[in-house]
């Protein structure tokens, strides 16, 4: 799965009011270049709000985790307007609900609690990429074999 | 005409994720807003445009607006542009890169050297910017903060629903039988009924001009506006005494 249309689009939060928006950004970054870097890819928010044809392209080719810091939920709102397919939406403030003892602080820079809470998160996204990619994969071989019926 | 609250101005970073100057952007801002001018500036998310309410499109009309981006795509100016209103700058990382001959911005997650010099030099640069816009210039550097802060991370004022300060409020009011929704007239009327004014047709006048700011009139449509102007800002001063 290491072909761009294979991978699964990260997109995390664009928040800079809150650390919960740090905390997504955190995760989002700790999936892409340290746990899964060959299954995925982060596609930035702002590409989306502006419609910018290849991350478009990127979110209606591929299967889509957003992180979302607030309840608005924007990433996972952007990917769906933007005619993608959001197989899971993640949001910060559950995950802290379950494991308060990682209280998130700074925006800038994000305390202790809060880069363990980004760890936590982004292993709870690296076990759904690799549903993901264990779905994908069998796909590709049945297509590869013929039976690609829809 | 009446000032509306304090005025600030908007700071939009584009926030990018994929690049290095993207987290400049990011950074940039929460110096701004944060530390160099807190008591002059807001911020609202990028996404919230499309994603949130019609107080949050409003932002760029409420607020002269400062979009910040990390390369020449300019999402941020592209975007306020386009969903909100004309930003009344655009700064562009890469750009204040090149003039300040800055070395290569590297480190999306934990930014170089050369990545924490650009965001001094992007956060003093759009504290000038502020400063313009409100006829403060000269009075102090950029990268001096204007006033104390004792929480750069604390909440901004209005009915902010993401703290990123978002959320311009709005009120609904039927207008010669057309539901109409006005722009700040929640935060209009809280500074008349401060300033004492009371609901008569004067009054009245005064709110239809500092109105029509963020809300268009109608031309010919100016009695209509006014009466259910007065009517409304009639009932808001009988909430307050009553409370």
């Amino acid at each position: 799965m290491t072909d761009t249309t294979r991978r699964v689009m990260i997109v995390p939060c664009s928040g800079i009011g809150k650390p919960y928006g740090t905390v997504s950004r955190e995760a989002a970054y700790e999936i892409v270049e340290d746990l899964r870097p060959d299954h995925t890819q982060l596609v930035a928010l702002s590409m989306l709000v502006m419609g910018d044809a290849d991350a478009r392209a990127a979110v209606a080719a591929c299967p889509a985790v957003t992180i979302d810091g607030c309840k608005l939920a924007c990433a996972t709102k952007m990917v769906r307007e933007s005619g993608g397919m959001v197989v899971r939406e993640f949001a910060v403030l559950d995950v802290y609900r379950r494991h308060k003892d990682y209280k998130p602080q700074g925006i800038a820079r994000l305390n202790e609690g809060g880069q363990k809470l980004a760890h936590v998160l982004a292993e709870e996204v690296a076990t759904v990429v690799d549903d993901l990619a264990t779905h994908l994969s069998s796909t590709q071989q049945e297509e590869s074999q013929g039976g690609g019926h829809v | 005409m009446s000032d509306l609250p304090r005025r600030k101005v908007g700071v939009v970073a584009c926030s990018g994720e994929e690049i290095a100057e993207g987290t400049v952007t990011r950074l940039a801002a929460l110096r701004v807003l944060g530390y160099l001018r807190p008591d002059d500036t807001v911020t609202i998310c990028l996404p919230l445009f499309l994603a949130g309410g019609e107080g949050d499109r409003q932002f760029a009309r409420f607020y002269p607006t400062i979009a910040v981006d990390g390369c020449a795509k300019r999402c941020a100016a592209r975007a306020t542009e386009m969903y909100s209103g004309k930003p009344a700058a655009s700064v562009v990382v890469s750009d204040v890169v090149a003039e300040r001959g800055i070395g290569c911005v590297e480190g999306r997650r934990q930014l170089n050297d050369a990545g924490h010099q650009a965001v001094k030099a992007t956060a003093e640069h759009i504290a000038l910017l502020v400063d313009e816009w409100l006829g403060k210039t000269g009075g102090h550097h950029a990268d001096m903060p204007t006033a104390p802060v004792s929480d750069p991370e604390r909440s901004q004022e209005g009915e902010t629903t993401c703290s990123c300060g978002s959320g311009i409020p709005v009120q609904n009011v039927m207008v010669d039988g057309h539901m109409v929704t006005f722009i700040a007239l929640p935060l209009i009327m809280q500074q008349f009924r401060a300033a004492g004014k009371a609901p008569d047709e004067h009054t009245a006048r005064d709110l239809l001009n500092t109105v029509r700011i963020y809300t268009e009139v109608p031309d010919g449509a100016e009695d209509a506006y006014t009466s259910a102007l007065l009517r409304v800002y009639a009932a808001f001063c009988g909430q307050q005494e009553a409370t």
